[in-house]
């Protein structure tokens, strides 16, 4: 796939502080890239950069090659974000179109058919404080695609958002990739992730713990994990082969046996001793929510700092 | 620059669809006009919207002309008609007339030096002191009779006049001087000056006032949480310029407003040639002064606005950096007292106050200090330029800090660094 942006190597101080560490990812056009890890990790900062909002002290950022990003093709909706109060929807969103140097009247066809698309129709003159939260949130994604951007940067762009906008949201993020829209998506929403993203980069502490594809990330590090409900003696759950560690509820009704990557599932269920007491069980792999919970509490001890080769 | 037009452009339009703003913009003149003739019912209507005193004059020694005529030339509200009632007739009209005066001119009068005088109701209270403008005119009479020859009643009919002749600084001599021709080119040179003085310092104060709007419209993309977006399109460089050149514009649109509705009624009201005064080569200069002045309090105000979300949440430090603008205020009074004094030397060399003490020192003074004026515009627009770096580095920063407001130490390390 044509390679759009190309993030090589970047670092970037806050004060003595290194906030961004040899930081590299590439997204291509027409994937959903995500971009995951914990607050305070790095991602707002990586997006700054590539924006242009910040500078970062070591490496580079290349748009199609080049070594200049032109932002007027690149969308962009931060997490911190809003729309100025006292102005009309259709005003605004023309301003930031041409902020982005698109064609005025073009941007006013889109915006109406986004504004009829997004159940906003005949909105356009209204002011921008008689909107709802989640109507502001739809105006804040249209004004960042309005531009037809060739790449998409979209910070936590879930947040706040009720299930049937969040369909709404996720289904036009997909139809933009698949019209060659090259999407990078934070989010700590990691269902939708799981369910949305082509690739994923996670960063830690500034540092990158996991690039690959979606099916790579989960095959090396979503091992298999069975959960049992009864009352058992742990010592003996321990004690059962290609187990790495086991977490049990208080009262011990629920285990979790994580399994080491080597397992192979039916022989294993099969080898199960008869003392074991099972109510329930459940079968599965590890998700990436508990992936990204186990990188950011230092739990996940099978997660080292790897390249899938993505 | 493209963009910083775009912004610029937005500012406009946005604030022009404003109703606050339209509101606020109507209204400046609206209060201006009001106030003025609010003014002028306390203070002048007395004489003013009063009718003329009817004055009726039994004149049995033949000096009405010379009445009317020196009537004229002291601009007394008298309207003078020629009577011949008697003293009865004069009592018995009184009860049926308002703001009248009857006047008895007898030989009887002429000899004594006494002339009868019958006031009606409403008769202003100065009425008694005007009438001693029409005594030379009697007294004159008197010495005819006396038999003085015409140089003699001359001498007698001057009487003494104390000129104020003491130097003032450039007036020397022409004070002194005193005929009537050269104190009415004086008022018109005042005039001169003032007017486009005052303009220059409305034009100033009333971009100032729309510079101030500047604050909010800087804090307004961080309160709004619309900084990132914008700066994912320009650089903050380009959204600082963009706010100042659109608040310039918006403050010039406010003044022009102003300025249709204010001429004309200043032209109604007072009836000078006002645009005569205003259009003089001086006004180049004061316009300058003003505009820098603007582009300084421009700076510090999208600098400090930078700083904050929202002006209620201003802490001290961002409070008198508020205030600087009104600083010429300390000022005033020594300007006023003594235009070449030394404090309105020191006004004039501060950036800060220099803008304020040059209009108001240029409006009072009849040659203009050259090598005051130049020196003092240099160091403003160095300042300027130097308000501009600092207020760019603040609000790089600034801008992107949502959530807090910054303190003085952060804003001073922000100045230091990059």
């Amino acid at each position: 796939m044509e390679k759009i942006l190309a993030v090589n190597s970047i670092g970037k101080f806050f004060k003595d502080k290194k906030v961004l560490d040899q930081i590299s990812f590439d997204v291509h056009k027409g994937e959903i890239m995500a971009i995951l890890g914990p607050n305070g990790a790095g991602k707002s900062t990586t997006i700054r950069n590539i924006m242009g909002i910040m500078y970062p002290d070591e490496g580079s950022i290349s748009f199609h090659g080049r070594k200049e990003v032109p932002r007027n093709k690149i969308g962009y909706l931060p997490e911190e974000r809003g729309l100025y109060k006292n102005v009309k929807v259709m005003d605004i969103l023309l301003y930031l179109a041409d902020l982005k140097d698109y064609p005025l009247k073009k941007a006013k066809e889109r915006a109406l058919d986004y504004l009829e698309k997004f159940d906003l129709k005949g909105k356009e003159n209204v002011s921008v404080e008689e909107l709802s939260k989640g109507m502001g949130q739809k105006v804040q994604f249209i004004a960042s695609i309005l531009h037809e951007p060739e790449m998409l940067i979209l910070d936590e762009p879930f947040s706040g958002l009720d299930p049937v906008s969040q369909e709404l949201f996720k289904e036009e993020i997909r139809n933009l990739a698949n019209q060659g829209t090259a999407i990078l998506l934070s989010s700590h929403q990691m269902n939708l992730v799981e369910e949305m993203a082509d690739r994923l980069f996670m960063i830690h502490k500034g540092k990158k713990v996991i690039y690959g594809t979606m099916d790579e990330v989960k095959e090396q590090y979503a091992n298999f994990k069975c959960t049992i409900k009864g009352v058992n003696d742990r010592s003996l759950l321990d004690d059962l082969p290609n187990v790495q560690r086991v977490e049990q509820n208080e009262g011990g009704t629920t285990s979790v046996l994580y399994l080491d990557n080597e397992v192979h599932p039916s022989a294993w269920l099969k080898n199960l001793p008869e003392g074991v007491n099972i109510q329930e069980l459940i079968f599965d792999r590890i998700t990436l929510h508990e992936i990204f919970i186990q990188i950011a509490t230092g739990k996940n001890l099978a997660v080292e700092a790897g390249d899938l080769d993505a | 620059m493209r963009n910083t037009w775009k912004v610029a452009r937005w500012e406009i339009k946005r604030n022009m669809k404003n109703k606050t703003f339209l509101i606020g913009m109507l209204s400046t003149p609206v209060i201006f006009i009001g106030f003025m003739l609010l003014g002028s019912l306390f203070g002048g209507s007395d004489s003013e919207n009063i009718d003329p005193t009817q004055v009726f004059v039994n004149d049995e020694v033949g000096v009405i002309a010379d009445i009317e005529r020196i009537v004229e030339e002291s601009a007394l509200d008298w309207d003078i008609y020629s009577t011949d009632l008697s003293r009865e007739e004069m009592e018995a009209e009184l009860d049926d007339r308002e703001n009248t005066a009857f006047l008895l001119l007898d030989h009887l009068a002429v000899q004594e030096g006494t002339v009868s005088v019958y006031l009606s109701e409403g008769v202003g209270p100065f009425f008694q002191s005007e009438l001693r403008v029409i005594s030379p005119v009697i007294q004159a009479l008197q010495l005819e009779e006396l038999g003085l020859s015409e140089d003699e009643m001359a001498v007698v009919a001057r009487g003494i006049t104390f000129v104020d002749v003491t130097p003032r600084g450039s007036d020397i001599g022409e004070g002194a001087a005193g005929d009537g021709e050269g104190a009415g080119a004086g008022e018109s040179d005042f005039m001169e000056r003032l007017v486009p003085g005052a303009f220059a310092g409305f034009i100033m104060v009333s971009i100032v006032f729309t510079g101030m709007a500047i604050f909010q419209s800087a804090s307004q993309e961080k309160k709004d949480k619309l900084a990132e977006i914008i700066l994912s399109s320009l650089t903050p460089s380009e959204l600082m310029q963009g706010k100042i050149i659109g608040y310039f514009a918006l403050g010039i649109i406010q003044s022009l407003v102003s300025i249709v509705f204010i001429v004309p009624f200043l032209i109604w009201r007072y009836d000078f040639p006002i645009l005569e005064y205003l259009f003089v080569p001086e006004l180049a200069v004061l316009l300058l002064i003003a505009v820098l002045g603007f582009l300084l309090f421009a700076a510090i105000f999208v600098g400090i606005g930078a700083t904050m979300e929202d002006i209620t949440t201003a802490g001290n430090f961002q409070g008198i950096v508020m205030m600087l603008p009104f600083s010429p205020a300390i000022f005033i009074g020594p300007v006023l007292s003594d235009p070449n004094g030394l404090m309105a030397q020191i006004g004039t060399y501060i950036p800060f106050t220099s803008p304020g003490v040059m209009i108001l020192r240029l409006t009072m003074l009849e040659e203009w200090p050259w090598i005051e004026v130049i020196i003092g515009t240099a160091i403003l627009a160095v300042s300027v330029w130097l308000f501009m770096k600092l207020a760019g580095k603040i609000f790089h920063v600034g801008i992107l800090m949502y959530g807090k407001n910054a303190t003085p130490g952060e804003i001073w390390k922000w100045l230091r660094g990059s």
